[in-house]
Formats: C-alpha cells, structure tokens, sequence
C-alpha cells in the first residue's frame, strides 16, 4: 500500500505533521496550482499501515486520516514494480 | 465496511475553513457509526444552524438541517415518531447552549434515546466570531472586545445535572478517544452527550493568539486533564493547573429513558 495526499481535498492545515509517531508529514513549501500548500512525506515507506495492513487486514494506526479534517489521506493499492515499493519488514 | 462510506463524496471537499476541527469530529462520529454496524437506512443525522450544523450535508443517511437551536426538538419528533431509527444529533455550542439551551436541558431530563455531538469550538463561528455561552473568561471574540467578562458554560456538568445518561468530553485532537465515547455513547441507551472541543482558526484562534491552526490544537494537547485525575488531585487537597480543560468520562448511568427500541 502506499499513502497519498489528496491534493483535490487537502487545504494544508498540517494537522497531520502533529500526529504521525514516524514524522512522515512535513510542512510543505511550494503552492499548488489552487495555490495550496500541501504537506510533503518524507519517506512514506515506513508508515505502519503501508507496510502491514495487508498482513493484518484492517487499518493500523491510521492517526493522520482520522485527524485530517478534509478527508484527503487515503492509502492505494501499488502498481507491479512502482518505484516507492513498501517492504513488509523496513 | 468504512467511514468513509458514510460521506456524500459529491459534496466534498467540505466548506469548513482550513484546519477547522469539525471534520476531524464528523471522521471520529462516522467511525463509531460504522463500528455500531448501523444501516444507513436506519440512521438520521439532525442538526440545526451553525458552521458544526452543516455536518449532516455531507452525509449519506437521510438527515434534517433544521432552525437555529431546535436540533433536539426536531431530533426528538423523529425518535418518538419513529423509535427504529438511530438518531444522532450535530450541534454547535450557539446552537446548544445558547438559543436551543432549554431544548437542551429538557432533552436530557427526558433522557430521550438520541446521540448527540456538540463540536464546542466556544464562538458563533458561521457569523463570523460572537461570544457565546461557552465562550471563555477574558477570550476575545467580536461582542467581547475587551475579552469575556462572563463565566462560561460548563456543558458536560449541565447534562450531567440535567439527568443525561451519558456524557464524556474530548477534542479534535483526540481523534481515539473521542471515537469510543462516541461509540459508548450510541450503545447507552437515552440521551448521549458527547462534547468535542473544536479549533476554530477563522473565528476563535485569530482572536486568541493561536495564530496558527497547530498552536490551537497544542493548546488542547496539553492543557487537557482526565476527569478522574483531577478528582483525585482535588481529594489530595492539590493545586490544579490553570487553564484547564477536564477530559473523559464524566457519567455513565441508567436513568430511565425516552423512546428506546424495545
Ligand atoms: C433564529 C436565528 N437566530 C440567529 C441566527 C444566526 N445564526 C446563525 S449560526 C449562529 C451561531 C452558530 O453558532 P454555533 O452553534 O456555535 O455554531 P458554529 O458556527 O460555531 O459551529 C447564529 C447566531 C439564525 N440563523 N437563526
Ligand atoms: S497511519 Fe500513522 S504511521 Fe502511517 S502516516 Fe498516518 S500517522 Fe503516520
Ligand atoms: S468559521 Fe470556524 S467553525 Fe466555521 S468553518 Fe471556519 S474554522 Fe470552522
Ligand atoms: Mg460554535
């Protein structure tokens, strides 16, 4: 699984930079085309969930999407071969 | 199933303000619906007028907007009309606790088997920053430029007084926490009071040196204290810390109680 931004709903509050045990959010730096600021992730890989909610078949941790106000985190199945591939065990 | 099942996705994004706590509230609110495993037939958000009171809007159950205040009255026409479904009420702490305050009290008198979540964020945030009952001493808002002379309403403790059979407070940033009273209260039979402390950056934190969204939610981190803690400090006769917002369970009881499914 990976984690995404959803750049369509994501207003740049940066509550997520508050919650996430592993510091995954960072403030971000450069608007957007709506001229949004969105937060960047700073290796995605280690998140918790990416790496082993197959495993255990339900969402771990999960602090970020639940604090997200806008509903813009979510995690997505990873094409064959994408380059950000997650290992089970980091 | 998911929360996010629950959202009217056409309508998103939301017209909260940035960094806003009432979404935060309605993904904790969700999460307990979907861990009640409730139909959406079968539930109906009600809510009146307020920024928070536009929660139902996004949500794909059958819901009322209704008048400013009147949440619980209306919430407690369709229980009794109907006491199949589950009802959960979105309110403001305007909405609450200043014109529907004796809708309030006496929904809790009655004990009526409603959910009902205030997103407390102590300001009339939809028109734009008056005080309100919950507002706090010296805070500064568009009616009290010279910061709130008034002691404010305690909402948890005028439930409690009022005969709710459940109330429990959390805020935004507390998203767990406030999930599972949320959750308890649904599974309590009679009114529920569940009171989410929310930031409000436009109106409330631009007011009150919390300049940006992050500093009013630190705020709420660290200045909350369990209730039970603070019961035992009070009983060891120590000094509690200042400000403080006391957080948790506040009562959990089995009052006899108004149009439960039998
Ligand atoms: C009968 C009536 N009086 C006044 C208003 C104006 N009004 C709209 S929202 C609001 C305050 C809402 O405050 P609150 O319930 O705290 O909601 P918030 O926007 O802070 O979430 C007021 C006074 C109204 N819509 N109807
Ligand atoms: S789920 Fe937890 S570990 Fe993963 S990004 Fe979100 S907050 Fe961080
Ligand atoms: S005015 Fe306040 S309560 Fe209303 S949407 Fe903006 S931040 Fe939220
Ligand atoms: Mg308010």
């Amino acid at each position: 699984m990976k984690l995404v931004i959803d750049e369509r709903r994501c207003k740049g509050c940066n509550l997520c930079t508050l919650v996430c045990p592993y510091r995954i959010f960072r403030p971000g730096k450069t608007p957007n085309r709506k001229g949004t600021i969105i937060p960047e992730l700073d290796r995605p890989e280690r998140c918790t969930n990416c790496r082993l909610r197959h495993l255990y078949g339900r969402t771990l941790c999960g602090m970020c999407q639940m604090i997200c106000p806008d509903q813009a985190i979510r995690w997505e199945e990873e094409k064959p071969n994408e380059p950000h591939k997650v290992a089970i065990e980091y | 199933m998911t929360y996010q099942e629950w959202f009217r996705e056409d309508r998103l994004p939301h017209i909260y303000c940035t960094g806003c706590g009432n979404g935060t509230v309605i993904n904790c609110t969700l999460m307990a619906v979907d861990e009640m495993g409730w139909k959406k037939e079968d539930t109906a958000f009600i809510s009146g007028i307020g920024c928070s009171s536009r929660a139902p809007g996004y949500i794909v159950t059958d819901s009322l907007h209704t008048t400013h205040g009147r949440a619980l009255a209306f919430a407690t026409g369709v229980k009794l009309g109907n006491p199949d479904l589950h009802v959960v009420v979105f309110t403001g702490d305007g909405d609450l606790a200043a014109i529907g305050g004796n809708h309030f009290i006496h929904a809790c008198r009655r004990n009526i088997d409603l959910t009902v979540v205030c997103m407390n964020n102590q300001i009339y945030g939809m028109t734009g920053g008056q005080g309100s009952p919950t507002t706090p001493m010296g805070a500064l808002s568009t009616t009290t430029p010279y910061g709130s002379a008034e002691p404010a309403f305690d909402l948890c403790e005028l439930a409690m007084a009022a005969g709710a059979n459940y109330v429990s407070r959390w805020t935004s940033y507390h998203v767990k926490e406030l999930t599972r009273a949320v959750l308890t209260g649904m599974q309590t039979p009679g009114l529920s009071f569940i009171e989410a402390l929310v930031q409000c950056p436009t109106n409330y934190g631009r007011r009150n040196k919390f300049k940006q969204v992050l500093d009013q939610v630190e705020f709420m981190r660290s200045h909350t204290v369990l209730i039970q803690k603070l019961k035992r400090m009070e009983e060891q006769g120590e000094k509690f810390p200042d400000p403080v917002i006391p957080v948790g369970e506040f009562v959990r009881r089995n009052r006899p109680a108004l149009g439960v499914k039998v």
